[in-house]
């Protein structure tokens, strides 16, 4: 009886707890939304809290974002978008096919050891790259290019790649490609219709962390490109720190747009994400 | 994932023997070489050279000299620069502590709750997927905005004065960390809750029956269970913090004064705005030693506990 009254408490406790954390979390989200509906007028002379009790919303904002200044915005919106994609889904192909390899294949026993190269990578800071870059690609004439970005993400996503779909290839039974390679199948058919389909979950996993890594990336980008190439968090660091005061709505409704794509993705692939998060620690 | 055949070594291809396997694997494995070559160890050696000699972004056509130790001494020289260190040291002193306390809290409640766990869960997830540019504006200028953000009209309408989060150098720095915090606790809370899951539950229901309290099994049995999974996730967590710069550089951009550099704010400055390649190199290279020294400290500490929970 006692033991049952504790737990319940722990429970209620824990329950406390946890709502009072998501609201720590869901406020700033409530705000920047809010705000994106909201006028001047409901922002010069104090906080407003409540659309329709507090401030009459309005649509100006969004207006001005995808009427008014579509091109402007559009921009670094769909530099994004390219960048992203097209790093990560190099970053994919070539970081699982080394994955598979360090899996299936014995390099004379030094598996482990290429595969910690690759992770001891991560360890670095960004801050020891970005000059190297800047020359580099100075000298390549790729300065202010989607081609650079692409090229340092999809370099930068390959180590953790490496290191979890090196696991997930581990963790399939071999069998299934022996008997296909005994039929007469070819290593790359092997690979990319049995393995590849098999690792999908895996494969989900890393895809999407690299897609929101280089989708947020910030230092490199504020030193590779300046003008043709920015991607969304230089355009929103440009603006918020350019304008001292700054137009709230039309930063709010940038930020919605910056990032309701990634979250929802994020949120809807919740189980692969967390797996593919919390890979280093369970595998202590 | 694949956790239990990793000790294993695993069976592997029949074929691997033939003249073509040898040829494959190699084929596979080595365009991520020769990315993660070009693109990392390349700018790696690279950054060590230039930090002994006198390259400068704008100066073309000058013959590079080699100065040695220069830079590394004007750097120990610098009082600015040692600024930024101590910033960048006290912001992970301050972040990584909280972000463990705040996991750890957060992954023990999740643990004792079963309807609505997989809510919470999604949920906090969220702040990971969000860029630190937007939770940098959203949070530091929006919510913490000094004359009309909702957190000073708060402070107002309590009665006390409002706080100057960002125009003062200790608020300032107060409020990055702030904004820290709420993004990267997730991260804490998902990995402790992976190793709570990996406690046996019988070991604390056995505990609890035998008249332990909460908290007894909490430090007795969880969290030495835990321990290898917290070390991981802290050093994640202190390498990523001595690499902040974004937020800063959003938010405050240094600012006021010095107060908030960090020493990666200070390398972009130098090396990128400034040109001085040299200069900036060096500075990386400190960065990295000081990473290193911590990281180090942090896992020769974190290898005795665990040798001593054992006991």
């Amino acid at each position: 009886m006692k033991v049952s009254t504790q737990r319940r408490f722990i429970r209620g406790v824990s329950y406390a707890i946890l709502i009072l954390w998501s609201l720590t979390l869901v406020f700033p989200m409530y705000w920047v939304l809010i705000t994106s509906f909201k006028n001047p007028v409901d922002m010069s002379i104090k906080a407003t809290y409540l659309p329709f009790l507090d401030f009459e919303p309005g649509l100006h904002a969004w207006r001005y974002l995808f009427v008014e200044r579509l091109g402007w915005f559009m921009q670094p919106f769909s530099n994004s978008m390219i960048v992203a994609f097209v790093s990560s889904s190099i970053a994919l192909v070539v970081g699982s096919m080394a994955g598979y390899a360090l899996a299936r294949f014995d390099f004379n026993g030094k598996n482990n050891s290429i595969v910690l190269g690759f992770m001891a990578q991560r360890m670095f800071p960004g801050a020891l790259f970005i000059l190297a870059f800047l020359v580099m690609f100075r000298e390549l004439r790729l300065l202010d290019t989607k081609t650079a970005l692409v090229i340092v993400y999809a370099a930068g996503a390959i180590p953790f790649i490496v290191w979890v779909m090196r696991d997930f290839f581990e963790g399939l039974p071999v069998e299934i490609e022996e008997s296909a390679l005994i039929d007469g199948a070819n290593r790359l058919v092997v690979i990319f219709r049995i393995a590849m389909p098999l690792a999908a979950p895996g494969l989900v996993a890393v895809f999407v962390l690299s897609l929101i890594g280089a989708w947020n990336e910030y230092i490199v980008a504020l030193t590779l490109t300046f003008r043709d190439s920015i991607t969304i968090p230089l355009f929103m660091g440009m603006q918020v720190s350019q304008t001292g005061y700054t137009e709230w709505w039309n930063m709010s409704a940038i930020s919605l747009v910056s990032v309701i794509p990634v979250v929802t993705a994020g949120m809807a692939l919740e189980k692969y994400i967390t797996s593919g998060l919390t890979f280093g620690a369970l595998k202590g | 994932m694949a956790t239990a055949q990793r000790s294993v070594p695993p069976a592997r291809g029949v074929l691997q023997f033939s003249i073509h396997d040898r040829l494959w694997k190699w084929l596979l494995l080595l365009p991520s070489l020769l990315m993660t070559t070009v693109l990392f160890i390349a700018p790696v050696v690279w950054t060590l050279y230039a930090a002994f000699t006198d390259l400068h972004l704008f100066r073309v056509g000058v013959e590079t000299e080699w100065v040695g130790l220069y830079n590394f001494q004007k750097l120990l020289g610098n009082s600015s620069f040692w600024r930024t260190a101590r910033n960048t040291v006290v912001f992970m002193l301050g972040v990584v502590p909280m972000q463990f306390l705040i996991g750890m809290v957060l992954a023990v409640c999740l643990d004792n709750v079963t309807r609505g766990l997989k809510l919470f869960r999604t949920w906090f997830l969220m702040p990971l997927m969000v860029s630190p540019v937007v939770v940098a504006f959203v949070i530091g200028r929006m919510l913490f905005q000094e004359d009309i953000g909702p957190i000073n009209s708060l402070i107002r309408w309590l009665g006390f004065e409002g706080i100057p989060w960002l125009t003062h150098p200790n608020w300032a720095m107060f409020t990055i960390m702030v904004i820290d915090v709420w993004q990267w606790s997730s991260f804490m809370i998902l990995m402790l809750m992976a190793g709570l899951q990996g406690v046996p539950y019988d070991l604390r229901e056995a505990a609890s029956i035998d008249g332990a309290s909460f908290w007894q099994t909490f430090f007795r049995i969880t969290l030495p269970l835990v321990l290898p999974i917290a070390a991981t996730a802290l050093l994640i967590r202190i390498i990523d913090a001595f690499k902040v710069v974004d937020i800063i550089m959003v938010l405050t951009g240094g600012g006021p004064g010095q107060a908030t550099e960090s020493v990666t704010l200070a390398i972009y400055r130098a090396g990128v705005k400034g040109g001085d390649l040299a200069f900036g190199s060096s500075q990386a290279y400190f960065l990295l030693l000081v990473m290193v020294v911590f990281g180090g400290a942090f896992l020769a500490l974190t290898r005795r506990t665990m040798s001593q929970t054992k006991d």
